[in-house]
C-alpha cells in the first residue's frame, strides 16, 4: 500500500508542477551576458528585491531566438536587432526594449601578422585578412556576432566561404577566442566576451571604436497569447527593474577585470 | 573562496543528479532485467540485442531525445521540466538504463539458469524470485548502481542540452568543466577535473574488486 502511495505522491508532484505558477524565469540569453557573469549579478539584486528567481541559459543569439520560439523561456535577452524585430513581427514576443550596447572589436594575435594594427579602415582590414591569407576563425553558429560578422562580409562585396583560411568553429565566443589564440587567428568579438576571456596571452585588440560595430543588446518578454505557460507579470516585472533609473546604474556598475561591459542609453 | 564555492556547488548538483538517475535507473532496470532474463517469449532475443546496442547511446541523442519531448512545443512540454534538474535525471537514466539492464540480463544468464527449473518447480513466481536475487545477489545489484553512476556523473552531452547549464540549478561538474575552461578559468576546471577523476577511480577499484566484468 506504502509502494503504492509513493508512486501517487511522485506522480501527483509532477502533474502539479506546471498548474503552480513558478517564482523564477528563464532567460534566453546569449554567453556576452550570462557567462560573463552579467546576468548573475543583477538576477542576485533582483532575487533579493522581488523573490523572483532569473535562471539564464547562455546559448548564441540565433539559438536562443529558436528556443524562446519554441516556447522554452519567459524572456530573451539577444544582439541582433533584426531578428528580434523578426521574432516581434512573428507574433512570439510583445515589444523590444532598449537595454544596453557595448561595441564588436577585431583580436589577433599580438605580432599581427596581417599589419592591420594601424590601419583605419575596416573594409581594408577585413579584405586584408581575408585575401592576404591569414587565418580568420568564424563563429558560424548564428549567433549574434556571427550574424554581425556575416553582415560586414556582405557589406564590403566579400565571400569568405571561398578562401580556406576562413575556418568556422560552430563553437561560443570564448571557445572560439581559445581556438584564434591556438590557431593564429584573428576573429570579431563583442567587447564583453573579450573582457571576460582569461586566456589573452597571445591575443590583443587590433581594431575597435568604429560606429559599424556598435553592439545594441535588447529585451523582449515572451507574448502570453501565444505561450499560456509564460510568468509574463514577472517577466515584465524584470524588465521594468532593469530599465529603472536603479537598474541602469546596476548595469554600468557592472565590472568584470575591473573593466566596464555594457553602457546604458542615457 | 570563489573558485572553492564554484567546486563545491558543482560537485553537489552532480552528486544530487547522478544519484538520482542510478535510482530510479535501478528501479527500472531491476524488474525489467529479472523479467526478461527468467522468462523466455516471442520476441525476447531480438529485445535483448536492442538493450544491447542501447548500451553504446551517445549521451547528446539521449539528450536530443528528451530535450524534444521536454520542450514546451513536444509531447510533455506541458511538465515545463526543461532546464530543470528532473530532466538531467530523465536523460542520464536513458543512458544507464540500458546498462544496467543488460549487466543484469549477463548475470541472470551465466548464474541463474542452473537453478531455474528448481525454482519454478516449488512454484516460485516472478515476484519471490526477484526478492530472492536482490537478497543473495545485493554487492552485485550495488555494483550494477556504481557503474551506472560512474557513467552518470562522467557524462556532459545530455545534462548539458536538457539542463542548459543553469548557474547553482544544473550547472553540474561536467558542464562547469567545459564552461571555465572556454573562460579560461583554468584553475577551477583543473579542481573539477580532479575531482571527477578521483570519483572515477575510486569507482572502478571498487567495481574491479568485485570481478564481475
Amino acid at each position: 500500500m506504502k509502494n503504492k502511495f509513493n508512486y501517487l505522491l511522485i506522480l501527483f508532484l509532477i502533474i502539479a508542477n506546471p498548474l503552480h505558477s513558478r517564482e523564477f524565469i528563464i532567460v534566453q540569453s546569449t554567453t556576452s551576458t550570462a557567462s560573463t557573469g552579467f546576468l548573475d549579478y543583477v538576477g542576485d539584486i533582483f532575487y533579493k528585491e522581488s523573490g523572483i528567481e532569473i535562471r539564464a541559459v547562455a546559448v548564441g543569439t540565433g539559438q536562443a531566438i529558436k528556443n524562446a520560439m519554441r516556447g522554452d523561456a519567459d524572456l530573451l535577452l539577444v544582439h541582433s536587432k533584426k531578428d528580434e524585430m523578426e521574432f516581434i513581427e512573428n507574433g512570439f514576443g510583445i515589444e523590444r526594449f532598449d537595454l544596453m550596447y557595448n561595441d564588436f572589436i577585431i583580436v589577433g594575435p599580438k605580432s599581427d601578422p596581417a599589419q592591420i594594427k594601424n590601419l583605419q579602415d575596416l573594409s581594408t582590414i577585413l579584405k586584408k585578412i581575408l585575401k592576404g591569407n591569414y587565418t580568420f576563425i568564424s563563429r558560424d553558429d548564428n549567433s549574434g556576432t556571427h550574424v554581425k560578422e556575416l553582415s560586414l562580409w556582405a557589406n564590403y562585396n566579400l565571400d569568405p566561404d571561398q578562401y580556406t583560411n576562413y575556418v568556422k568553429t560552430g563553437s561560443g565566443m570564448l571557445s572560439t577566442l581559445n581556438i584564434s589564440s591556438e590557431m593564429n587567428g584573428y576573429t570579431l568579438t563583442d567587447r564583453g566576451s573579450w573582457i571576460a576571456f582569461q586566456n589573452k596571452a597571445l591575443l590583443d585588440i587590433l581594431y575597435e571604436n568604429d560606429n559599424l560595430l556598435f553592439n545594441p543588446y535588447g529585451i523582449i518578454a515572451l507574448n502570453p497569447d501565444k505561450f499560456p505557460h509564460v510568468e509574463f507579470t514577472k517577466a515584465n516585472q524584470f524588465i521594468e527593474w532593469i530599465l529603472s533609473k536603479k537598474g541602469k546604474r546596476l548595469i554600468e556598475d557592472f565590472r568584470v577585470s575591473e573593466k566596464q561591459l555594457f553602457y546604458t542609453y542615457k | 573562496m570563489y573558485v572553492l564555492d564554484r567546486v563545491f556547488e558543482a560537485v553537489l548538483i552532480s552528486l544530487n543528479v547522478s544519484v538520482g538517475s542510478t535510482l530510479i535507473s535501478l528501479m527500472i532496470s531491476l524488474p525489467i532485467g529479472v523479467m526478461i532474463g527468467i522468462n523466455s517469449f516471442y520476441g525476447r532475443q531480438f529485445i535483448v540485442a536492442c538493450i544491447h546496442a542501447l548500451t553504446s547511446i551517445p549521451p547528446v541523442c539521449a539528450g536530443l531525445l528528451v530535450y524534444l519531448f521536454i520542450s514546451r512545443t513536444g509531447p510533455l512540454g506541458w511538465t515545463g521540466i526543461l532546464y530543470t534538474p528532473i530532466a538531467m535525471i530523465i536523460a542520464q537514466s536513458i543512458i544507464i538504463i540500458p546498462i544496467m539492464i543488460s549487466l543484469i540480463l549477463k548475470n541472470i544468464e551465466e548464474d541463474f539458469n542452473s537453478y531455474r527449473e528448481e525454482l519454478i518447480s516449488y512454484g516460485a513466481n516472478f515476484k519471490n524470485i526477484l526478492i530472492l536475487l536482490i537478497r543473495n545477489k545485493i554487492t552485485l545489484y550495488i555494483t550494477i548502481a556504481l557503474i551506472g553512476f560512474g557513467r552518470a556523473i562522467s557524462e556532459y552531452g545530455a545534462a548539458a542540452i536538457v539542463g542548459g547549464s543553469i548557474d547553482h540549478i544544473t550547472r553540474n561538474v561536467t558542464a562547469s568543466i567545459a564552461l571555465e575552461t572556454s573562460k579560461g578559468n583554468l584553475d577551477v576546471a583543473i579542481g573539477l577535473g580532479s575531482i571527477l577523476i578521483v570519483i572515477s577511480f575510486i569507482l572502478s577499484f571498487i567495481i574491479n574488486r568485485r570481478k564481475i566484468l
